[in-house]
């Protein structure tokens, strides 16, 4: 192990803190367990930083951490299905390119964007499919089970996804003209 | 906001159970929920309901804990139950209210589906309550060992989460502070649309995020010169270590719930 990759596991840890503290700044939470939060900030962040492996590897931590911490347990396959497998896809974020290689804000934003929204579908579509095969019983009689686990996973996914994208383009926005170099590190 | 947060629900007790190495308690609960998904009558429960029982005597954790784990879960409990109560048809009518009417296999279905939600999250809450984050974070590094070869990143999961779980504490006094800091010059966090609310969180998230990547620089430093090279050759300090009790709870409980997998 480098120097290099000592920093970048240093800042995944901390950014797996991070992503547990925003995630218990709930702005609304569902009755069946997802709820609205900045947890997938500090996830795309690494994953826009360093590279998309590195992101998957943090979103997997978060994942574990999720079981650890959350109890919502409902069935063996749809535990490793909600949690890390979903939270991994996240790092995603990181093929459309890489933060640190990308000098004017115009394009450090853009990458944000694609991105966050890039990151936020894959974790839907995972929540979505959880949906249909695990929570199929939920689903009100005459519904199609489709139907249901769209509304209930966009009724989180969407605002979350952009709640996200608007706090992460403003918050780059901030750290890139009060910053200087040093303090958030070299590359950024 | 932040004030009724527990992270972890760890409660040190020195007990059989919480002695127990951290991958016998994993593998056990992983047997037990295999076993509840292969039951199909409330005979099997009941079995479990013992296992349970005994497990929670030997921990010395008071069952009020393992109630308080199910209460944040109790409406989507009692979602399912109503909703299998009202929607399943067979058997005999034993309840009727105009549109309302409650059928033997309705009441069946219902309490079983609501039962296994239970039996899932007492026993998994059972395993925060007496092992340790560290503890738990050790054992899922040394499960997850025989998978390095497939190129699993075992040792730098682990690590990962170490280091996050010694830097949530410091992190959320950090967010109360800054919070407190911010709310003393008029910044409003709880009220207003859902973008006025995220919006809100800038000033709260700037100071946080820069002081956690200068946190993990300063930590990446230290790390570097106390020459931390990854995983090969590490050492520890407290190596995890099978012993007789561990053969034994694994044992036991295997056959138990196998048993008790085949039976009912």
């Amino acid at each position: 192990m480098n120097s290099q990759q000592i920093k970048k596991l240093a800042e995944s840890g901390v950014s797996l803190a991070l992503a547990v503290v925003l995630g218990f700044f709930t702005i609304y939470k569902m009755p069946q367990g997802g709820s609205v939060s900045l947890e997938m900030l500090p996830i795309i962040f690494i994953a826009l930083r360093w590279s998309w492996k590195d992101g998957v590897m943090l979103g997997t931590a978060y994942g574990v951490m999720q079981i650890m911490f959350s109890n919502s347990i409902f069935h063996w396959a749809q535990v490793i299905l909600d949690y890390p497998v979903a939270f991994a896809l996240l790092g995603l974020a990181g093929i459309v390119g890489n933060l640190a290689q990308k000098d004017s804000l115009a394009e450090k934003s853009r990458i944000i964007s694609l991105g966050v929204i890039l990151a936020g579908s894959t974790r839907f579509i995972i929540h979505f499919l959880s949906g249909m095969i695990f929570f199929a019983e939920y689903a009100p009689e005459g519904q199609p089970v489709w139907l249901y686990s769209l509304v209930y996973n966009g009724s989180y996914m969407i605002p979350e996804t952009i709640i996200t994208l608007v706090v992460m383009v403003m918050l780059n926005k901030v750290l890139v003209s009060n910053y200087s170099l040093s303090q958030v590190g070299q590359e950024y | 906001m932040l004030d009724d947060i527990i992270i972890g629900e760890y409660i040190e007790k020195d007990s059989i159970i919480h002695n127990l190495d951290p991958r016998t308690k994993i593998l056990v609960i992983m047997f037990f929920i295999i076993t509840i998904f292969l039951i199909g009558s409330f005979k099997g429960y009941l079995a479990l309901a013992g296992l349970l029982f005994v497990t929670v005597l030997l921990s010395k954790i008071k069952p009020g804990y393992i109630i308080k784990s199910i209460r944040p879960l109790l409406f989507i409990i009692l979602f399912t139950f109503f909703i299998h109560l009202f929607m399943t048809r067979g058997g005999e009518v034993l309840w009727q209210w105009k549109f309302l009417r409650i059928e033997e296999e309705g009441l069946t279905l219902g309490s079983f589906m609501a039962l296994r939600l239970i039996f899932l999250v007492s026993y998994t809450s059972l395993l925060t309550l007496t092992t340790s984050p560290l503890q738990l974070t050790d054992g899922i590094e040394r499960l997850l060992n025989p998978f390095k070869r497939i190129g699993v990143p075992a040792h730098e999961l682990a690590m990962m989460m170490t280091i996050a779980l010694r830097f949530i504490p410091t992190l959320l006094e950090e967010a109360k502070k800054i919070m407190k800091a911010q709310q003393a010059r008029g910044a409003d966090f709880q009220s207003g649309s859902l973008i006025k609310k995220a919006k809100s969180l800038i000033p709260l998230l700037v100071p946080l995020f820069v002081s956690a990547f200068r946190r993990a620089d300063e930590l990446a430093l230290a790390m570097e010169s106390r020459c931390y090279r990854g995983g090969e050759n590490r050492t520890r300090m407290n190596v995890l270590t099978l012993v007789g009790r561990d053969y034994w709870a694994l044992g036991v409980s295997f056959l138990y719930l196998v048993g008790v997998g085949i039976l009912f």
